[in-house]
């Protein structure tokens, strides 16, 4: 486990190019242990690529991506153990069974056959998945399909969880079931990082980044962003998708 | 039923094609190559068998032989001093038929013509053969006959076929080995390809790259399971060969099976090297010619490699089956080891470290996120 004062993500001044495009341009995060921290924003705001550079799946063309001291992508293998990640397709073996599914990811990531069989008890219990562990996961519908991914991501007990996405097309009780798991990691010492275009959402985390284009407009807890948008429109704003509207307006006022 | 909207569907059906740019070439290229390479390899005749000429006689005549031999296309012949082991020219000189003229072949030829039928005196000509290949067997018994035929009067000449394997050797004897070629390259690299093909479009692949798996890991990990299942397909042919059609196999079924693991390696590297350049399991699909056909045409499977067009030779070449073939049925038909086919088996190793590094490469542009 991390120790609470070491930050589980952080990057100064990351930028990602592709050819002249800038999928991220000059973000600065810190993420401390134990925290559900928000990248919030449209669809090709950046966040993906993001979770990408914390992943050592891009490697950032100016600035360094780290995750729990240790710099992305170079030092990938001394923490590779250390983390989940959760794409943001639902990705999963279709023609694998659900246990055969998690028996994969545990093998690969060192789990004994004991402890794989133990935690896949475990998470398909808490993912409400229980009855369907001999299922081909193509048979699943959408919605436990996200539920085995993020039951993939989460096996192997890590400290740190990508997860981008993890919410997208759920319908709101198992959003906010999967919210619920969320804070139960949190609460066990966790750190999340994870990424929504649901505005809403961004109540629910600790901290929050808002996203444009490869850009953060806003950071800060849901209360100190909504009393920013209101210091910015000159009146309460109480709904986040407000407060992003205003911040995003001002912003660009601003540039 | 309504016109507009089956226009509409295949209005839409063609844009995508015409979106899919890889897709779209190989749907024009495709059956031009195809028809080349069908047309030639079909219209082809056998030529440059290498044969050896050993003429213990060395006369006016033999050399009218020997000259007949050379002007053949189907021979490229060369002329051996005496005392050489016909056997060890087929075996390990690489020549697929040996002629041998023994000493007073020329006065017993005469003598024939000049006593008439009622002698036992005849001119005899040794003739030991590689029937690994009975397609270029047969060629070669049709050209020295038809040469012996241009010597003009004289003769008959007892030709003595001497059986390199103590059995005739069938077609379908040569064609199993191919077979068991031909079925592990396709599933090996076909299956490799769409499976690699489907954990990028699924997302697997990402997922299981930033886990604690390496790319020699992964790649091993392919290689191992479909050199099991090559293992058993071997099995299955070779089952189904001996059972059936009793199939001849002369050699170790062991370095048999070694060498179709190899091949499923080589395989292996070939699908994974092949899905870089695919990026939806419908692009994949439009590679699976482009591994069958010149697997089938010119790989010496069908017909020998002599019979394909010297213009086409070269690209049997490229073709990995080419060696596969050589190679197992050399093993198997010949009774020899890998090493002493050095060809087929330089060839199969070479097509597994080039394929293995090339896909290794690819992988680590992947894990860099070049993708």
């Amino acid at each position: 486990m991390t120790s609470p004062c070491e930050s589980v993500f952080s990057a100064r001044d990351v930028t990602k190019t592709f050819g002249a495009f800038r999928a991220v341009d000059g973000v600065s995060i810190d993420v401390p242990a134990g925290e559900i921290y928000g990248l919030v924003g449209p669809s090709g705001a950046g966040k993906t690529t993001l979770i990408r550079l914390f992943c050592g799946l891009a490697a950032a063309t100016h600035g360094e991506a780290r995750l729990l001291g240790h710099a992305m992508p170079g030092d990938r293998r001394a923490v590779e153990s250390r983390f989940g990640y959760m794409p943001q397709e639902k990705a999963v073996y279709r023609d694998l069974s659900v246990g055969e599914n998690l028996l994969f990811f545990g093998q690969i990531y060192g789990m004994d056959r004991q402890r794989i069989a133990r935690r896949t008890t475990e998470i398909l219990s808490l993912m409400r998945l229980g009855d369907r562990v001999r299922q081909r996961a193509d048979s699943l519908s959408g919605g436990e399909r996200q539920r085995l991914s993020l039951a993939c991501a989460l096996l192997h007990e890590p400290d740190a969880l990508l997860l981008d996405e993890p919410t997208i097309g759920l319908d709101p009780a198992l959003r906010a079931q999967f919210w619920d798991h969320f804070h139960a990691l949190s609460k066990g010492g966790r750190t999340i990082l994870l990424s929504t275009h649901y505005l809403l959402e961004a109540e629910r985390c600790r901290r929050v980044g808002l996203m444009q284009a490869g850009r953060f407009i806003a950071e800060g807890t849901p209360a100190e962003l909504r009393s920013a948008a209101a210091s910015r429109a000159g009146r309460a704003v109480p709904d986040m998708e407000d407060v992003f509207l205003v911040l995003t307006a001002s912003s660009e006022g601003a540039s | 039923m309504s016109l507009r909207r089956i226009a509409a569907v295949a209005e839409r059906v063609l844009r995508q094609l015409r979106h899919d740019r890889r897709v779209l070439v190989f749907m024009l290229v495709l059956p031009a190559v195809a028809m080349i390479l069908f047309g030639y390899s079909f219209s082809g005749d056998i030529t440059g068998v290498r044969v050896a000429f050993v003429d213990e006689d060395d006369t006016d005549l033999t050399q009218t032989l020997r000259d007949n031999l050379r002007a053949d296309s189907a021979f490229r012949l060369a002329e051996l001093p005496v005392g050489q082991d016909p056997e060890q020219l087929l075996l390990e000189a690489g020549y697929q038929a040996v002629i041998r003229i023994p000493d007073k072949f020329t006065s017993l030829y005469y003598a024939h013509f000049a006593m008439g039928v009622a002698t036992s005196a005849q001119g005899r000509i040794d003739l030991t053969l590689d029937e690994s290949d009975p397609q270029i067997a047969a060629t070669v018994q049709k050209g020295l006959a038809d040469a012996l035929m241009d010597l003009g009067e004289g003769g008959p000449v007892d030709v003595q076929v001497k059986d390199l394997y103590g059995v005739e050797v069938r077609f379908i004897d040569s064609f199993a080995p191919a077979i068991m070629g031909l079925v592990v390259a396709l599933i090996s690299t076909v299956l490799t390809l769409l499976s690699i093909v489907r954990e990028k479009v699924d997302g697997t692949f990402a997922r299981v790259w930033v886990s604690p798996v390496r790319r020699a890991e992964f790649i091993l990990g392919y290689v191992v399971a479909f050199g099991a299942v090559a293992l058993v397909q071997s099995l299955v042919v070779l089952s189904v060969g001996k059972l059936v059609f009793g199939i001849l196999i002369n050699g170790s079924i062991a370095w048999a099976f070694l060498c179709v693991i190899l091949f499923a390696i080589g395989s292996v590297g070939l699908g994974t090297l092949l899905s870089a350049l695919a990026q939806t399991e419908s692009q994949a699909v439009v590679f699976f010619p482009l591994v069958i056909v010149p697997s089938v045409l010119l790989s010496g499977m069908m017909w020998p490699i002599q019979a394909i067009p010297p213009l086409l030779r070269p690209l049997s070449y490229l073709v990995p089956l080419t060696y596969s073939n050589r190679l197992l049925r050399a093993v198997m038909v010949k009774g020899l080891a890998p090493w002493q086919e050095p060809v087929g088996l330089g060839g199969l190793l070479g097509f597994v470290v080039l394929t293995i590094a090339a896909a290794s490469l690819i992988l680590r542009q992947r894990a860099r996120g070049a993708e």
